[in-house]
């Protein structure tokens, strides 16, 4: 197979790779740039560990062919946080005691913090189809949702 | 992990050549040269997991994503189109969508997660030919059209025509490329809505979707005629024709709307399946949702009905 060459913007840092044609955005995070932030579970878009902001939007990286990316722009939790300061998501997070295993709390965060980019003054149920595309096997929904609200606009 | 497990865990499906075709006539040429061995991405959702499963066996995919033009909604006249590229997000957010064919955002707003949604396409959701297609049976109900190209032409296939068993329609993958839906934008005295029995509220493929358009006369005492489309309850999603008969041009009551209902449930073909319930219960849930979304056609038209 021969490997294409791709431009993108990962974590604001531009990155030109030569990839697989079946190279996955995933296992191009995790294999080629050592970004293992972002999670496997499914390899099928059901669990959503693998969550990045993909172009703005949330997307499961383990079904975008990393071709896909090119040209694009790629937020992974490796990103979220500014010059050395946690976000305040992840600061919400910490303090509400929102995290258990870890294992979904990158795609809980960069969910919460897209929803919160588009929509700042979520309700309980805005906020539950934000992160809906995520499952949290330790069912630590009710403190991740807490975090979220303690930081949506108006608290 | 044991070995098993974590061979499980890694299998990646697997293509030998991604095209990015940056106009329709070089992705049909790419099918035309490549034929079988080709298959079309656009959101991927679908597909990749279905290579991953080698429930599809590829060599090249061809992402159509990067052609212009098909990623738009507009209204032309009486007609709303669709560009086969529009997502199911931006379709379940849509303005015109919400105003003028309120049932396709609910459908597409169900399709997944957010995820799936920012990525999963309606073209993709109608070519999959999956019988329990969230934005498909809202299509069926509105009435839609589709437009599909290759290199001797373009064809518009009404979706009543569309879909031939599970997972097949009449579409030629190895020629053809699905490129536009389009359907008549619902008028002042019609209303649709869709509604779903999932097991969960998100992330969950349907027991049940059932969409329905319902037009009344001027008086809003008669029904004019009132469309009913189902899934998955049959090989391929459907419009139930005797329930609909049932309801054209009659007085409305809630009476008959039961009735139509029942037919609507007699005239599907739900088989038991763990997943989705026995059959008897299957065919009791048409019953329940198709008299609740014509009564909620009805509320939306605030028309009375006792």
């Amino acid at each position: 197979m021969a490997k294409e060459k791709i431009v993108i913007e990962v974590n604001g840092e531009k990155r030109v790779l030569d990839v697989d044609p079946d190279c996955l955005l995933v296992d191009l995070l995790r294999e080629d740039l050592g970004l293992t932030g972002t999670k496997i579970g499914c390899r099928e878009g059901e669990c959503g560990a693998c969550s990045v902001i993909l172009n703005g939007k949330i997307v499961a990286s383990c079904l975008v062919p990393a071709i896909k990316a090119d040209g694009g722009k790629v937020t992974t939790i490796e990103g979220l946080g500014k010059n050395g300061e946690l976000d305040p998501l992840q600061k919400a997070f910490v303090e509400q005691g929102a995290v258990q295993c870890g294992f979904c709390t990158p795609a809980m965060l960069l969910s919460a913090r897209h929803l919160l980019d588009q929509n700042p003054q979520p309700s309980l149920a805005e906020i539950k189809t934000g992160i809906s595309g995520v499952l949290c096997r330790c069912t630590g929904y009710v403190k991740i949702i807490q975090a979220i609200q303690s930081i949506a606009k108006g608290n | 992990m044991n070995l098993k497990t974590a061979w499980v865990w890694s299998k990646k499906p697997h293509w030998d050549k991604y095209y990015r075709p940056e106009t329709l006539d070089e992705a049909l040429a790419i099918l035309e040269r490549l034929w079988e061995g080709a298959k079309v991405i656009a959101g991927g959702t679908d597909l990749l997991a279905q290579i991953r499963k080698k429930e599809q066996e590829v060599e090249a995919l061809v992402d159509i994503t990067r052609i212009p033009g098909l990623d738009k909604i507009r209204m032309e006249g009486e007609l709303i189109r669709i560009g086969a590229l529009v997502t199911h997000r931006e379709i379940s957010q849509s303005p015109l969508i919400r105003g003028k064919a309120l049932a396709l955002a609910e459908g597409a707003g169900w399709v997944g997660s957010p995820q799936i949604r920012n990525m999963g396409t309606v073209g993709g959701n109608i070519v999959s030919g999956q019988p329990g297609a969230d934005a498909t049976i809202p299509l069926l109900a509105l009435g839609a059209s589709v437009k599909v190209v290759s290199r001797l032409g373009e064809r518009t296939i009404p979706l009543t025509a569309f879909f031939t068993g599970p997972g097949k329609t009449v579409l030629d993958i190895t020629s053809e490329i699905l490129t536009e839906i389009s359907f008549p934008a619902l008028r002042g005295n019609e209303a649709s809505a869709t509604l779903r029995l999932a097991k969960r509220k998100a992330l969950a493929l349907p027991i049940l979707t059932a969409s329905v358009v319902v037009s009344v006369d001027g008086e809003k005492k008669r029904f004019d005629h009132v469309r009913i489309a189902l899934g998955p309850v049959a090989p391929v999603p459907f419009r139930a024709s005797d329930a609909e008969g049932v309801l054209a041009s009659a007085p409305i009551s809630d009476e008959l709307i039961r009735k139509a209902a029942q037919r609507a449930a007699e005239e599907s073909n739900p088989r038991s399946n763990p997943l989705r319930g026995s059959e008897t219960y299957r065919r009791d849930m048409v019953a329940v949702l198709v008299e609740r979304g014509i009564s909620k056609g009805l509320d939306r038209l605030e028309v009375k009905h006792g």
